[in-house]
């Protein structure tokens, strides 16, 4: 009797629903230890997201007091400096080389560029990464949306290139520029 | 000593990039500068070393027929933890790595030593097979990371070394540098071992031969 328990026991090692409760078992613990883990790490990963963005914010417009939540524009917001609104800092977003690119772009009411951070991306490192560099962003400092055009070689009316490049630097351009309309935009029906 | 033979092993006679040429597209998409290559070196370290614990507790009640599918979900579950774990306390890393830490999952090497090594031994041994052949991708990484940083972008980890008058040959943070360079240095890893392998043939001459006869019982 326990031998013939035994022989089956051992074909059934085998069988279709052995192998069956094996794996099942195995993603059973593993979906249990991601979800144990995800739900510890989520808070803290979404508070490091505000945090993140705020301080991206206050890194853009360093003197600005308060960021004011803008009414109707989702994600938009009004750096103020003693109740006087000195800049706009709005989200930009542009296809890359390496899929979204997702930006936060400060605006000044007049509709010139001030700065811009990007937030995430997936470009090649070492080159279209370097769009996040100083040297790059100063290019857009002070230019109004028609003025923002790639070129590989360089006047005050347009953007250089990055050597490498040129489909990151096409994608920010073209985010930041679309940011920097919608703003131009938005304060001329204030007015 | 017989555990840091194990550990030692993938430091240089098996390094997983220079030696066994595996795991080569992480070498090449993220060693364009210093602090990814580490970045992406300890990650795929500690993949490797866990992976190899858990490999070698379970190894009993794993079902042979479906071993390789529940290797890959304990190598995906240890993937996943370490990017939740980075998003949450080293967002900056975790945006820079992007999509190559979630392919850690895919790594030839990870299952290899699960399949080759932590499937038929305890948990100790496994766990120095791992960090050994962990560290040995790390270092080899890092050292891709240096040279392609150093005269790519005249940096180390972003401080610059050669000064602002330096222009820097943008084919070695593109992917043809990162070929070449590894073509080099596998070349140069392969001429080394082959060198030591000579002098240890030459010395087990020089002192077997007056003994011979004499059984050596050490393969």
């Amino acid at each position: 009797m326990a031998e013939a328990v035994q022989g089956h026991g051992h074909d059934g090692q085998n069988s279709i629903f052995k192998i069956g409760i094996n794996l099942t078992l195995a993603c059973l613990l593993s979906g249990t230890i991601i979800a144990g883990t995800y739900s510890l790490t989520a808070p803290i990963a979404a508070q490091e997201r505000v945090n993140l963005k705020n301080r991206a914010m206050k890194e853009l417009v360093a003197e600005a007091q308060v960021f004011q939540p803008i009414q109707g524009k989702a994600d938009w917001y009004a750096a103020q400096k003693e109740g006087k609104t000195i800049a706009y800092v709005v989200p930009a977003e542009s296809k890359g080389y390496g899929g979204a690119i997702r930006m936060l772009a400060a605006v000044t009411p007049e509709g010139k560029m001030l700065d811009y951070k990007i937030l995430a991306h997936n470009e090649t490192p070492g080159l279209g990464d370097k769009a996040a560099d100083p040297k790059f962003r100063q290019r857009f400092a002070g230019k109004a949306a028609k003025d923002m055009e790639v070129v590989k070689v360089p006047s005050d009316k347009n953007i250089q290139a990055l050597t490498g490049a040129t489909i990151t630097s096409r994608a920010v351009t073209k985010g930041i520029r679309e940011a920097v309309e919608r703003v131009a935009e938005y304060t001329a029906q204030k007015k | 000593m017989k555990l840091w033979e194990i550990f030692y092993k993938g430091i240089f006679e098996q390094n997983p990039i220079f030696r066994l040429a595996l795991s080569l597209c992480p070498a090449l998409a993220v060693t364009s500068t210093v602090i990814n290559s580490l970045g992406m070196g300890l990650s795929v370290m500690f993949v490797i070393t866990a992976n190899n614990v858990v490999v070698s507790i379970f190894r009993h009640w794993v079902n042979p027929k479906v071993r390789v599918p529940v290797y890959i979900t304990s190598i995906a579950t240890i993937v996943t933890l370490v990017q939740l774990v980075m998003e949450a306390y080293l967002p900056r890393l975790y945006s820079e790595l992007g999509i190559y830490l979630a392919l850690i999952v895919v790594f030839a090497i990870i299952l290899a030593r699960a399949e080759v090594f932590a499937a038929k031994n305890p948990v100790i041994p496994s766990f120095f097979d791992g960090l050994g052949m962990g560290a040995g991708f790390a270092g080899a990484m890092l050292l891709i990371g240096v040279i392609r940083e150093l005269f790519g972008s005249g940096s180390i980890g972003g401080i610059q070394i050669f000064g602002a008058a330096y222009d820097p040959p943008l084919i070695m943070v593109l992917a043809p540098g990162g070929f070449l360079l590894m073509g080099l240095m596998l070349g140069a890893f392969n001429l080394l071992s082959e060198y030591q392998e000579k002098q240890k043939a030459a010395n087990n001459n020089a002192v077997v031969m007056p003994t011979i006869g004499v059984q050596r019982s050490d393969g």
